[in-house]
């Protein structure tokens, strides 16, 4: 008999193995499809299926398959399996599209196999182990000095940012480092509508790439450092540009524990987590907001997987890009919950670049396809790995985050 | 790990490239098992052709060196028959899944192995039917099942798959129309109109050598192409819903309304089967409440053809009434309508059924059976069953034309408990013994009921099976252990 526990070396794993059981092998995660009345979709949804073919690689089912493998004893770690494990770029299209009882465990699922890969001499990709050597230190993945983290915000800023306000602004790593016009039209667009937030110097990664990468050891401090900045600051809650962040403060730091773990962290309560659109939303609701130019340009706008499919935040984005003046928003064949990911998510950009631009060129070229001069997202992380691929491929598309849009054509009214 | 052996691996990469062929077990694992009860068994390798020159010199290659191979696109067949009974090569089909011809005119298309059911509706969606240009109304289907969307058109068709249009049209095996094999011993052959022109249109008149390639579970060769008629879709649909309190009501209600050849589908499933999750393991249905339910999807090209079925179908009800049999009024939930009417549904038939009251597994004796059996082997699988401590969660679907139909028990298990799994098994296996002196026979037939089969099948029969699959596969190497023959 087969589908017995043997191996209970691997604890984290064996501690959902109800859930991992729960998979019926059925394969309905190896593809997206809607039918109905309205709809007729049908596309390859899987970025990791699509470039390494085998059903291993395919949707949550080859991953599942894998746990079980390894729980049952019927297989052993190896090179491989890490490379099943860290090419998945935990889009969460598989998720999406299952419908049995392990549907809310699949990425959690792939965290905890990623979190016994660690424990096994096998090959995690270098680069992720790079950066995971310093990020204790530094608190940031890009391997940049701490102290550093806040220059992209002008220096007349950066000394008079107020010690308390009602939010904070949560740049994010990628912003902070390596995106900065994003941290600083955010910074500008949050002055403009008069909201009363601040930038602190003390804040560290969310922890998304560690949680991601299934390092939970390591991502606890993190979670315990970050969450008792509102306190620190008299905050209510963190406005976020990146939607890794936002999936991670508003999410993971906030669920519960899941059954049968121990609890990693404090559950964050009482704290609220906004995305930059969800607040320009709800103040173009209140007619708060008065447009002060145009944006003639078609644009499409690209569902980041953390905002998107992780936190179901579809419409916000678009419906703020809808009320620019100016603006036509097309939509690219897959989109929404049925979105294609950029390449960059779950470690991928970081362990193995060449793929993940490879994928995110594929994003491109759709995106092209709509006939659109400029392609929008709502994450520094993806627009990295998209600008990136229009750059490669020398494709005519811009690439501009919805706040670099906003930014210079709104006034608070 | 790998394994296999470095020299065949080479040979291989050699065949289809590095990047399409993996001995490593980390690769090979979801190719071991599938949901039934099946023991796990690692193939040796796993190859991904995207060209019928590369099956036709990988077969050769396992012909030479004697190793098995396994036809696989999916595997989602419920039936362990991809499982790799003796090792060997995994052929992975899903790189070929070209849709290469969607004929509105004469109303056919050709796809590939790797066509998926999402992919081949989504391209029939958006093709219309027409003359010469002309177009008559908006879309083509084909018989969709209730699978995972990622599931073969063309490994279902070739194994008697059961679609939405089983009423009208038959079963899906019924709609191919002419196929491209490769033979165990690498040989391509064209079978049907396809033989004679790029017309994929019938096999008719020509003897039907379709025959020894479909219901073969992939025993006798590779099927690389595939002509399947497909149906202009009719703008309306409805659901007509009647429950019974016996399994005998039900059938007699079945069958009549079958004669008039009007509806697309008539199925009914026992209380057990119409919760979800399946009552699992088996507790006692309410006294009040009835055994079978019953839906048919009608369609027409006008609410006027659909209030003329509807009105036949009350007749229908209004007359097994009068006779005394007991059917009873229910109301089908939203939810389950749409998944009827808008196809192929979203709404995967049996996997949300399964998994939270057990683990995992799922099985069926899944059988196609004359209709008069239904009620007596539904009676003696309910015995079966609820001794076995297990619901009988059964479906009855009839076939075009009220000759035969489906006769099928859904069983969850628990794959982690040993007792479960055995008591499934041993259910399932004692309903197709009882089932096969009625008339029964079992479908995509895992290894445990083709013994079954095999035990009384006519002498003759076997011989001529052996010797046909002796000719066709000399060596043996298609799909071993599956039909029990060699
Ligand atoms: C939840 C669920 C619901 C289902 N509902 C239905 C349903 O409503 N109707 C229905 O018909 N089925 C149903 N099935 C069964 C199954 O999904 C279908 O029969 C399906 O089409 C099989 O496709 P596959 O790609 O998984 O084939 P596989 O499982 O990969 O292959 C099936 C068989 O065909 C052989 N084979 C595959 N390709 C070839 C080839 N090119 N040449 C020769 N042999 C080949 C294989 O060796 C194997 O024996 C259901 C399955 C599930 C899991
Ligand atoms: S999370 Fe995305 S990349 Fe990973 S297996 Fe699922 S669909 Fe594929
Ligand atoms: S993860 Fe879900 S959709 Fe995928 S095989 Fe398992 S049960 Fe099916």
């Amino acid at each position: 008999m087969s589908h017995l526990l043997k191996n209970k070396e691997l604890k984290e794993l064996a501690k959902i193995y109800d859930y991992v059981s729960m998979c019926t092998h059925c394969g309905n995660c190896k593809y997206g499809y809607e039918y109905g009345s309205a709809s007729n979709f049908a596309a390859m949804l899987c970025v990791q299926g699509e470039k390494f073919n085998f059903d291993s690689y395919r949707g949550s089912r080859g991953k599942v398959s894998l746990a079980r493998s390894l729980l049952h004893n019927r297989i052993g770690w190896s090179d491989k399996a890490a490379h099943v494990l860290f090419t998945c770029t935990s889009c969460g299209a598989c998720q999406q599209m299952c419908e049995t009882d392990i549907k809310p465990w699949i990425l959690r699922m792939f965290e905890a196999l990623r979190y016994e890969a660690w424990k096994q001499n096998v090959a995690i990709p270098e680069n992720i182990k790079a950066w995971s050597s310093t990020i204790g230190t530094l608190y940031n993945p890009y391997k940049e000095p701490h102290e550093k983290r806040l220059d992209w915000l002008p220096s007349d800023l950066r000394y008079s940012m107020p010690t308390k306000a009602e939010y904070i602004y949560f740049a994010g790593c990628t912003a902070s480092y390596r995106r900065k016009q994003i941290a600083r039209a955010t910074v500008s667009l949050l002055r403009k509508l008069k909201v009363d937030f601040t930038v602190v110097d003390d804040e560290w990664c969310c922890a998304s790439p560690l949680l991601r990468t299934g390092q939970y050891d390591l991502a606890a401090k993190f979670v315990e450092h970050n969450k008792a900045l509102p306190e620190k600051y008299g905050a209510s809650g963190f406005i976020t540009t990146c939607s890794g962040c936002y999936r991670t403060l508003g999410r993971d730091y906030t669920m519960d524990a899941p059954e049968g773990y121990a609890d990693k962290y404090g559950k964050m309560t009482g704290v609220k987590v906004l995305h930059t659109t969800h607040l320009i939303e709800e103040m173009l609701n209140k007619g708060e907001i008065e447009f002060t130019g145009r944006f003639d340009k078609k644009v499409t706008y690209h569902d980041p997987c953390h905002l998107g499919r992780h936190a179901e935040v579809y419409e916000t984005p678009r419906n703020v890009l809808k009320a620019v003046p100016g603006l036509q928003l097309v939509e690219m064949y897959r989109n929404r919950k049925f979105s294609y990911c950029c390449g960059a998510g779950g470690g991928v950009r970081g362990g193995f670049a060449d793929y993940s631009l490879e994928t995110a060129g594929k994003r491109v070229r759709e995106a092209e396809a709509t006939g659109a001069e400029l392609v929008t997202s709502a994450c520094p992380f993806c627009y990295t790995n998209l600008a990136d691929a229009i750059e490669l491929n020398k494709s005519q598309l811009k690439m501009e985050d919805i706040v670099e849009i906003i930014e210079p054509i709104v006034r608070r009214k | 790990m790998a394994r296999g052996n470095n020299e065949i691996l080479a040979n291989l990469e050699q065949i289809v490239g590095p990047e399409y062929v993996s001995n490593e077990e980390a690769d090979l694992q979801p190719y071991t098992w599938d949901m039934t009860w099946a023991e796990p068994r690692m193939p040796d390798y796993v190859v991904m052709p995207k060209t019928v020159t590369e099956i036709q010199r990988v077969l050769r290659l396992a012909n030479h060196r004697k190793i098995p191979v396994i036809p696989y696109c999916n595997g989602t067949n419920i039936g362990g028959l991809c499982v790799p009974e003796e090792g060997g090569i995994i052929l992975d089909l899903k790189k070929m899944d070209r849709i290469l011809k969607i004929d509105p005119e004469t109303c056919y298309a050709v796809i590939e192995p790797g066509v998926s059911h999402a992919a081949f509706s989504a391209a029939l969606k958006a093709t219309n039917p027409q003359w010469k240009g002309e177009e008559f109304s908006k879309g083509f289907e084909f018989g969709w099942g209730v699978h995972p969307a990622s599931a073969s058109v063309l490994a279902m068709a070739i194994n008697h798959g059961i679609g939405h249009l089983n009423g009208r049209i038959g079963i899906n095996s019924q709609l191919i129309s002419s196929m491209e094999v490769v033979l165990p011993t690498g040989e391509v052959a064209k079978i049907g109109s396809c033989a004679y022109s790029d017309s994929w249109h019938s096999f008719l008149p020509l003897p039907r050598m379709d025959g020894l390639f479909t219901g073969w579970l992939g025993t006798t060769g590779i099927v690389t192409k595939l002509g399947v008629w497909i149906f202009p879709i009719r703008p309306y649909r409805d659901v007509l819903t009647i429950a019974a309190a016996s399994a005998e009501d039900i059938t007699k209600y079945m069958v009549r309304w079958r004669h008039y050849s009007l509806c697309d589908e008539v199925t009914a499933v026992s209380w057990w089967l119409a919760q979800i999750p399946i009552v699992f393991p088996y507790s006692p249905k309410p006294a009040d409440a009835p055994e079978f339910f019953s839906y048919t999807v009608i369609s027409g090209w006008s609410e006027e053809e659909l209030a003329y079925k509807r009105k036949m179908w009350k007749e229908v009800v209004e007359k097994e009434r009068a006779k005394g049999t007991k059917l009873i009024d229910f109301e089908y939930p939203p939810e389950a309508k749409k998944g009827r009417t808008e196809l192929p549904s979203r709404i995967v038939g049996s996997t949300k059924n399964y998994s939270k009251s057990c683990g995992g597994g799922i099985a069926w004796p899944g059988t196609f059976a004359p209709c008069r059996s239904w009620p007596i082997l539904y009676e003696k699988w309910k015995e079966i069953y609820i001794r076995h401590g297990l619901s009988p969660a059964t479906r009855f679907t009839d076939y075009q034309g009220a000759h035969y139909g489906m006769l099928r028990c859904m069983t969850p298990f628990n794959k982690r408990d040993p007792a479960s799994v055995q008591a499934a098994r041993d259910a399932m296996v004692e309903c197709v013994r009882a089932g096969i002196p009625e008339g029964m026979l079992p479908y995509k037939p895992p290894v445990e009921y083709q013994n079954e089969l095999n035990a009384v099948a006519d002498a003759g029969y076997m011989y001529l099976m052996a010797k046909i699959k002796d000719m066709l596969d000399p060596n043996n190497i298609m799909n071993p252990g599956k039909l029990g023959i060699r």
